[in-house]
């Protein structure tokens, strides 16, 4: 399959890298701004959407592997439930890393203020455990998509470009 | 001024979704939703929630119109008289 | 005849039960009436200490709703995986 139009890829190569870096802001920021993981782990798995679709699969997938997304995706799930399980001691999901220093820990003023980024104990470490399940999660339903559709063989020379219509 | 906003966003919703609707071209009818799904979550934004504005511009606009447009490609490679399986 | 009477039992009962439910639900936009909310947005900070109130519920208070969701989309791309797996096998 060939790739879209000049226009789509010119596009696709400014935003996706806008859409990573932004939506791994919006992952590790949880605590403070709005979003969280699972809104972060969307926006980064739109940048693979729009590679896939302004390249075609072929390009992509020759420096992507799924494995590597699918391994993201368990890892993502395997810290979310481990960090449910280590509060155990009081109750599943008691946050034992808020305000008592080190990871995480820093004590938060009251009152309206900025925010410190090491603080919020283990919601911290569950944004980013959703979010990585998230990233994977999303981006192996498009890769595997556009696998199992076939499109990756050029039909007797009739691949086409540009408009799908 | 608020409720101007309010006015503004939601007819142009109800435009664009009677356009998806109405549209027989399938590829402008996705992008028809894409609009659809990006001003909805203006509204979510005027509305005071931004988490769901987010989830929604990144789900709704970006990776199910991407998945549509990957439905209509398989579609039309489908319809090919050699390529695809033919049936 | 029998039928239709019984019919008519079942709409009354059903018509009532909503009836009554929708009497007594939360009148749209009224946020006079709300104690857990109050309680999230003024215990948050202190016992949590986190900023966001909206991802401290999310993660903290209904942290098991999380593993809820996040055990659907895990079901969600391990269906898409056994639906497109065939196709990617073939060639």
């Amino acid at each position: 399959m060939n790739p879209l139009s000049v226009v789509v890829r010119t596009i696709c190569d400014i935003f996706a890298w806008f859409m990573g870096i932004f939506g791994v802001y919006i992952i590790i920021h949880g605590h403070l701004t709005p979003g969280g993981g699972f809104q972060g782990g969307a926006v980064v798995a739109t940048m693979a959407a729009f590679l896939l679709v302004a390249y075609g699969g072929k390009k992509v997938l020759s420096f992507v592997r799924p494995g590597f997304y699918s391994g993201m995706e368990t890892a993502g799930l395997l810290l979310f439930i481990t960090a449910g399980f280590l509060g155990m001691g009081t109750t599943f999901f008691y946050n034992f890393l808020a305000g008592r220093g080190g990871l995480f820990g820093a004590v938060v003023p009251i009152g309206p203020n900025s925010g410190i980024l090491n603080s919020a104990g283990t919601i911290s470490v569950m944004n980013i455990a959703v979010g990585l399940e998230v990233i994977g999660g999303l981006s192996l339903i498009l890769i595997y998509m556009f696998k199992g559709i076939r499109l990756f063989d050029d039909h007797a020379g009739r691949s086409e470009s540009g408009h799908d219509r | 001024m608020n409720g101007y906003a309010h006015m503004a966003v939601l007819t142009i919703i109800v435009i664009s979704a009677f356009y998806a609707v109405w549209f027989r071209d399938l590829l402008s009818s996705v992008i028809s939703l894409a609009v659809f799904s990006l001003l909805l979550s203006l509204e979510f934004f005027i509305l005071q929630a931004p988490d769901v504005a987010i989830a929604e511009a990144a789900i709704g606009a970006g990776l199910s119109t991407a998945i549509y447009i990957i439905a209509l490609r398989a579609c039309k490679a489908l319809r090919k008289p050699n390529g695809g399986e033919g049936r | 005849m029998k039928r239709r009477v019984l019919f008519l039992v079942a709409v009354l009962v059903v018509v009532g039960v909503f009836w009554g439910a929708l009497s007594r639900i939360h009148p749209f936009g009224d946020i006079g009436r709300a104690p857990m909310d109050d309680y999230y947005l003024e215990n948050a900070q202190q016992e949590r200490s986190v900023n966001n109130v909206v991802t401290s519920i999310v993660f903290d208070y209904r942290g098991f709703d999380t593993l809820g969701e996040a055990a659907v989309l895990f079901t969600a791309v391990c269906s898409v995986l056994a639906l497109f797996r065939k196709g990617s096998e073939g060639k």
